[in-house]
């Protein structure tokens, strides 16, 4: 895949700053995308097979269809940008060497979905990224893209602002119902669902929330077709996307790659392998909530939605976790609780009781103190958890531990003998 | 397109039933009999999901819904008990179970335990555990019995979270919240309210204000709504907390406030043990305040209640039998003339009490002298409120305004459920202000706080009359910020279609009230606002009514409607001509007051002022230390007599008798009657309240039976002309001697003459009485602090008072919330202060 040239993050050099976005043909797309109705975007966008960059990977124009076209009340879009996953820092490196594509992408995701205001929504440790959000904001306003301008700039009636909220520094925050109560200025529980954002959002109205790199993609699909995109990378789950391999390799980072890259290929290729040439104990393939795969099942393994469907897990944010075969996985799976537990935002009984349970019994096990029906009591726990939650966050405490216990319990009892 | 239809029809547990679209599927499943555990959801809040409690499963959905938040549709299949649901939430359970004191819940000794347990409460030796206040009426305890939990897989953890008791009325121990939210759902979605919140996250997470602020300081108005949807024993009401589940209820009016909110009093064993909002749809829609809520089970629960008559003579008391003291009373009445004999009644006592009341004055002792202390609380404004008053809009009338303001009126400890009707108006976006001196529950979220400084109240108002009129302000002493503020609000009014003006019962003390209440008639006029009084007294319009007052006959005639008089004669079978009336409660103020015999019926007469020769004092209450009486006789309360009232919308309501009254205490009526029949008057045979109404049917329109059960509105129009003292001295300047302006209100917070917080603990903190209200700068040059004594003293008088340090008060003014008996004149007035000797 040498050959790949990146979209989404080119090699050009201060692409952050607007001149030189612009004189790459940036803010041409929106002009584009004017000139169409806001349905034909909607259409070019479901045409081209783009799903979500942010977890579940759900079809990107079906979402927007869910808008209404007409209502009542104004329609907001909210951009996540929270990457609060452990093992996820994708979207800061579009906020850091992009930022004008992702506003780009908000103005014709705007237009489209007719929204009245669009908010940035990045997380409240990202302080740096979200100076440089800030800036590029601003200076997409000063130069007319942005905001009631921007009908004089392109000549149409459509407008729209933008603005950037940074988190507080909660987990939660990513789901997109609590992101939307955080920009409320409420606690961010979760909301029930239905009714859904595309009918009842942000401060009652119609709303649609997209991850950074989906928005990301919008501008390139709008630039050269849904044809260019759906050919690249898998058939069901195609475009570019940002791959973010840490853990034990030689060169960890994000690499822009197309979908449906074979995991070995990433890991040993494209990360330079694991360090000392050890064998890998296991992969979480997708942020650290994602079902966690065994070393020895890594065969043939493609990265996109639906083949990791197949063996029992998930894309997430394409956060590649490698850990070699000396890692321990008690430790890990502690650690990993301990997250979850401190983030558990105490809505719902399972995720608020079921993770602190989960950390005390694992401590247990780490002092020494553990018995084999530990391993049955936090697999109950977690299964307890999981789908029991009003959001999706008591299935990312649950999955880590129950997959782990299910795949891996050969050596978790050996670590418990130790 | 397929044509929406209003009905669904689904399967549940594989019955077929059927349900309007838009419910969820636990509202079809309990609307068809199929219970489905839950702890978080609660009927008046909206869901919450949290639970878990009430997963189900739903044929096609891979994960389990939960019931409350999932919405029923055509053709779905739900199962609700199913072997895995079951385990699944008696899993979800254990959970709750593992940090909760749960021992009570799951111990092997549970059934014996019951059997032979006996109190904890002062037995050093006890023969069972019992942890938690809620035992038998927690709905945590009957999900575990339902679905059969007797072990906990966790080991017990105890959170260890100190019990909260600072506060009044209630206390709180969250190591028994399982965090359902019911209370914080309540105090934001009902109350709109805003003071509970989540506080922390996940298994740190706990309930409280925010900021770490006290429930006091975060503006919590003790409205103990939080209390009543908890579902353990988390939120425990301090006077209620180990009392059990009661043995009946009863329906009756509150009597603290001229609102009259419907409650459901608790009995247990012929005690009142709590009382709770009633499920009323017309005047409090389920909701009370503090007063209502807490404050109604202390005061007449109180150990201090008379039980028996007593007669007090040189400092030496002794109990009296009724025959006994009614012969006492007709021998002192026998010898009084009837111009130095009167009866002061207060505004509380119903309306067939008040109506035998001014009977007996006018019938036995043939007098008009009866009057009510509402003369004392409204002062010189009294006829200006009386007319205001009449024009009364319904409270409905806040749902349906456009605009409000509100004149002097604090709903945080009392009429609280208007508040909350007010906050839902304002979240509806009607527009909404509010006039007053000093901070208040509405201050920070009206639209326009319009603040003048204390006793400049009718000038803000006088000004709105002129912008209302289209003129300009012309009065300098308000700030240029103010008269932008009262432009905007003026204009508001003016082009709102239909605005209500409340009026509360501040500042009503002041010499300058007949100004300010006459302006605001004036700014109804002009701007066409409804009104809406609302009284301290619960059934002033009743005491208007009834004819208990010297200038006013039943039916709310004048003493001189001849017609009326007339009717009178021959209903009572009495003549009624050359009766005095001379008298009022005015005089009781006076210097020369030379009563032979003054009769106060559930009011503290000012007697350390004007002595009568003879004082019979009845109420629930003994007067010390407030006045001294000859004869004390004791009364029911409003909960232990039947009996109607009128409130501020004249909308009539009855009470009803829940328990007897303590002792050999007597219903007012009932004491009246039987003096009257002891001296050998004519008329007086009622047994029942009943036989009053029907007497007094034929005077007064509305008072039919099934009118009053109708509980509706009676077209009453006031026009009688009502004595009113010439108090309106002009206010002198502070001079080098007095320094301190003074401005004195009466607490109204009072039943019965006395204030609350004489007999009810937690009010002493809320709403103090006989305290002095200081600036901090001030309290720093005089060297005082909280709680210090001060000595008062003006022109012609001195008082000693503990302050309170209040940060809104200005600098060089000090409020006294006080008694009616205790107000002086002028009113505000120069006055010194110094600290007292102790």
């Amino acid at each position: 895949m040498s050959e790949y040239q990146p979209v989404i993050l080119p090699d050009i050099p201060d692409l952050d700053r607007i001149d030189v976005y612009e004189q790459h043909g940036g803010y041409q797309h929106i002009r584009k995308s004017l000139g169409m109705a806001p349905d034909d975007v909607i259409g070019i966008v479901k045409e081209s097979g783009l799903r979500g960059r942010g977890g579940a990977a759900f079809p990107t124009g079906l979402k927007w269809s869910f808008m209404p076209t007409d209502g009542e009340k104004p329609n907001y879009l909210c951009v996540n940008g929270d990457e609060s996953e452990p093992g996820s820092f994708k979207d800061r490196q579009i906020f850091e060497f992009n930022p004008h594509l992702m506003i780009e992408g908000i103005l014709i995701a705007g237009y489209a979905l007719r929204i009245k205001a669009a908010y940035i929504y990045i997380r409240g440790e990202y302080e740096k990224w979200v100076q440089m959000v800030e800036k590029a904001v601003a200076d997409a306003y000063a130069k007319g893209y942005v905001g009631e301008k921007m009908k004089e700039t392109f000549g149409t009636d459509f407008s729209c602002e933008i603005y950037v909220h940074r988190g507080a520094g909660a987990y939660i925050c990513g789901e997109e119902s609590s992101l939307m109560n955080s920009i409320e200025g409420i606690r961010p529980y979760p909301r029930v669902k239905p009714p859904f954002p595309a009918q009842v959002g942000l401060w009652g109205c119609p709303t649609t929330i997209n991850n950074v790199e989906t928005i990301a993609n919008v501008p390139l699909i709008i630039e050269r077709g849904a044809d260019w995109y759906k050919n690249i990378g898998a058939e069901k789950h195609p475009g570019p996307i940002l791959y973010g391999i840490s853990g034990h390799v030689n060169k960890p980072g994000v690499y822009e790659l197309p979908t449906g890259m074979l995991l070995t290929e990433l890991i040993h290729d494209v990360a330079g392998g694991v360090p000392g040439d050890k064998k890998i104990k296991m992969v979480i393939p997708g942020g650290s909530s994602m079902p966690p795969l065994r070393g020895d099942q890594l065969e043939g393994v493609r990265m996109d939605a639906e083949s990791l469907k197949e063996i029992g897990s998930a894309i997430g944010t394409a956060g590649i976790m490698v850990m070699d075969e000396d890692t321990d996985l008690t430790r890990i799976l502690t650690r990993i609780t301990h997250f979850y537990k401190v983030e558990s935002c105490g809505q719902c009984t399972p995720c608020r009781e079921g993770t602190g349970w989960m950390l005390k019994v694992f401590h247990r096990l780490l002092d020494g103190e553990g018995e084999p029906k530990d391993l049955d009591l936090l697999h109950s726990v977690a299964k307890n958890i999981e789908g029991n939650t009003v959001c999706a966050l008591g299935d990312a405490a649950a999955w880590p531990v129950k997959f782990t216990i299910e795949r891996f319990r050969d050596e978790l009892e050996a670590e418990l003998s130790r | 397109m397929k044509q929406h239809t209003t009905r669904m029809t689904l399967t549940i547990d594989n019955k077929t039933v059927t349900a309007d679209t838009g419910a969820s599927i636990l509202d079809v499943a309990r609307q068809n009999g199929i219970d489905i555990p839950t702890l978080c959801w609660h009927e008046q809040l909206s869901p919450h999901g949290g639970c878990r409690m009430c997963i189900v499963e739903v044929e096609g959905l891979s994960h389990f819904p939960t019931a409350c938040t999932t919405p029923a549709a055509d053709g779905m299949i739900v199962r609700t008990h199913t072997a895995q649901i079951r385990e699944m939430r008696a899993e979800i359970l254990q959970l709750f179970l593992s940090e909760h004191t749960a021992s009570c819940l799951v111990c092997d000794e549970q059934e014996e335990c019951r059997e032979y347990m006996s109190t904890v409460r002062k037995a050093g030796v006890t023969t069972g555990c019992r942890y938690c206040p809620k035992d038998g009426q927690c709905e945590l305890q009957a999900v575990t019995e339902s679905l059969g939990v007797r072990d906990i897989i966790y080991p017990i953890y105890y959170r260890g979270i100190p019990v909260e008791t600072e506060d009044p009325f209630y206390d709180r121990d969250y190591n028994l919240c399982i965090l359902c939210g019911r209370c914080v759902r309540m105090c934001q979605e009902v109350r709109l309210a805003d003071v509970l919140a989540y506080k922390h996250r996940g298994r740190d997470a706990i309930i409280g204000p925010a900021f770490a602020r006290t429930h006091l300081e975060a503006g919590c108005e003790f409205c103990g709504a939080c209390v009543s949807v908890c579902p353990t024993g988390t939120l425990r009401e301090k006077a209620r907390a180990w009392e059990g589940a009661p043995d009946r209820e009863e329906i009756t009016t509150c009597t603290f406030c001229g609102v009259g909110c419907q409650v459901r009093l608790l009995v247990k064993e012929d005690r009142i043990i709590g009382s709770l909002p009633a499920d009323d749809p017309t005047v409090n829609q389920g909701q009370l305040c503090v007063k209502g809520r807490f404050c109604n089970t202390e005061l007449v629960n109180g150990h201090q209640r008379i039980r028996h008559p007593y007669r007090r003579e040189n400092d030496i008391a002794w109990d009296v039998s009724w025959d006994a003291a009614f012969e006492l009373i007709a021998e002192k009445l026998r010898s009084s003339a009837p111009e130095r004999t009167g009866m002061l009644v207060s505004s509380n006592l119903t309306n067939e009490d008040l109506y035998v009341a001014q009977k007996f004055m006018r019938v036995v002792m043939k007098t008009h002298h009866i009057d009510s202390t509402a003369r004392l609380f409204y002062g010189s404004g009294f006829s200006a409120y009386l007319t205001l008053m009449d024009r009364a809009v319904p409270l409905s009338a806040i749902r349906d305004a456009s605009a409000v303001l509100m004149v002097g009126l604090d709903t945080r400890f009392s009429r609280s459920v208007v508040g909350v009707a007010i906050r839902t108006a304002m979240k509806r976006g009607i527009r909404m202000f509010t006039l007053h001196s000093r901070e208040h529950t509405f201050s920070l979220n009206a639209d326009v706080w319009l603040q003048p400084e204390v006793g400049e109240e009718y000038r803000y108002v006088e000004a709105l009359v002129r912008l209302a009129a289209g003129e300009d302000v012309t009065d300098r002493s308000i700030p240029a910020d103010m008269r932008v503020r009262l432009a905007d609000v003026a204009r508001a009014l003016s082009e709102s279609d239909s605005p209500v003006i409340l009026v509360g019962a501040e500042f009503l003390q002041y010499d300058s009230s007949r100004a300010f209440l006459a302006a605001v008639a004036q700014l109804a006029d002009h701007v066409g606002a409804g009104v809406l009084t609302l009284p301290a007294q619960n059934n002033l319009y009743g005491s208007l009514l009834s004819g208990s007052f010297p200038e006013l006959l039943p039916g709310m005639r004048p003493t001189a409607d001849a017609a009326r008089l007339q009717k009178l004669e021959s209903l009572w079978g009495t003549s009624l001509t050359g009766l005095t009336d001379a008298w009022n409660a005015d005089h009781l103020l006076r210097d020369d007051c030379a009563m032979q015999f003054l009769y106060a019926v559930g009011a503290l007469p000012p007697v350390h002022r004007g002595a009568a020769k003879f004082t019979v004092f009845q109420n629930m209450y003994p007067p010390e230390p407030y006045c001294s009486a000859d004869l004390v006789l004791p009364t029911a309360a409003a909960t232990e007599t039947d009996g109607s009232f009128l409130n501020g919308e004249r909308r009539v309501q009855r009470v009803r008798r829940a328990v007897a009254p303590p002792g050999i205490a007597l219903p007012d009526w009932d004491i009246l009657c039987r003096l009257a029949r002891h001296m050998g008057a004519e008329g007086f045979a009622f047994t029942r309240p009943e036989e009053i109404r029907e007497e007094m049917a034929q005077v007064i329109p509305g008072f039919g039976e099934a009118e009053i059960d109708a509980r509706g509105i009676l077209p009453l129009a006031f026009d009688a002309v009502m004595h009113v003292s010439g108090n309106g001295t002009a206010q002198r300047p502070p001079d080098s001697d007095h320094p301190f302006i003074l401005h004195s209100s009466v607490v109204e917070h009072t039943h019965r003459g006395f204030p609350l917080a004489a007999w009810v603990e937690g009010s002493r903190i809320l709403f103090p009485e006989g305290v002095l209200d200081i600036s901090a700068e001030d309290a720093r040059a005089l060297g005082l602090r909280d709680g210090d004594s001060v000595h008062v003293s003006g022109a012609s008088f001195e008082e000693i008072y503990p302050v309170r340090i209040v940060r809104q008060q200005p600098r060089g003014a000090l409020h006294a919330s006080i008694l009616e008996s205790a107000l002086t004149h002028p009113n505000p007035q120069p006055v010194s202060v110094r600290k007292a000797d102790v």
